[in-house]
């Protein structure tokens, strides 16, 4: 017969674990790297926060638009908007920076605008693999 | 930041494959092998697709 008070803890320490791993992820989102941080893996963290930091400057130094909520037209400028914000502390960093210097009429411009995307989009894996690392599910 | 569409497309294809290279393996010598080989695979795809829209750009 099982014994409640053990389920007990162990649903308490599953309901814990997941608790862990979503601070982890909101950690990794609000600075790149930071959820591996905290999980002591520091080579993943500092290659995150390399990574995504220079797809920001790149794409900033190249003139990208950086979407925000306001300005969001349609669809498509929606989902720019969300894959900027991937980026976490660099998408409000860049924001005052980017905002009067876009150039989507030079394919400069363009590029920029895909390194900026691509910047945000990269970070939600990095949250995604921090999350299941917290979750024990991968190394 | 002046790069031509070339520099622009390495310099991509560079920091992404190092990324993933981190998310997809563990021990470092498989890290830098994945990576190098994901970098060489953005660069050939890239051209690849260049080399396909090319009829239509005319």
């Amino acid at each position: 017969m099982p014994d409640p008070k053990q389920s007990a803890s162990v649903s308490s320490a599953a309901g814990r674990s997941e608790a862990k791993a979503w601070i982890v992820a909101g950690a990794a989102w609000l600075v790149p790297g930071l959820g591996h941080a905290l999980q002591r893996k520091w080579a993943r963290a500092v290659v995150y926060f390399v990574t995504v930091a220079a797809l920001v400057a790149v794409g900033i130094t190249m003139h990208g638009t950086l979407f925000t909520s306001e300005g969001a037209a349609d669809a498509f400028d929606f989902l720019g908007y969300l894959s900027n914000l991937g980026a976490g502390l660099f998408y409000f960093i860049a924001r005052p920076i980017a905002s009067g210097a876009a150039d989507a009429a030079h394919a400069s411009g363009d590029y920029g605008t895909r390194f900026l995307a691509t910047a945000g989009v990269l970070n939600l894996l990095c949250i995604l693999e921090a999350y299941e690392i917290a979750r024990r599910r991968k190394p | 930041m002046k790069l031509n569409h070339f520099q622009a497309m390495l310099l991509f294809a560079l920091v992404i494959s190092i990324a993933f290279g981190f998310l997809s393996k563990r021990k470092l010598p498989d890290r830098v092998k994945y990576a190098v080989w994901a970098f060489f695979m953005f660069i050939l795809i890239g051209v690849a697709i260049g080399w396909a829209m090319y009829p239509f750009s005319r």
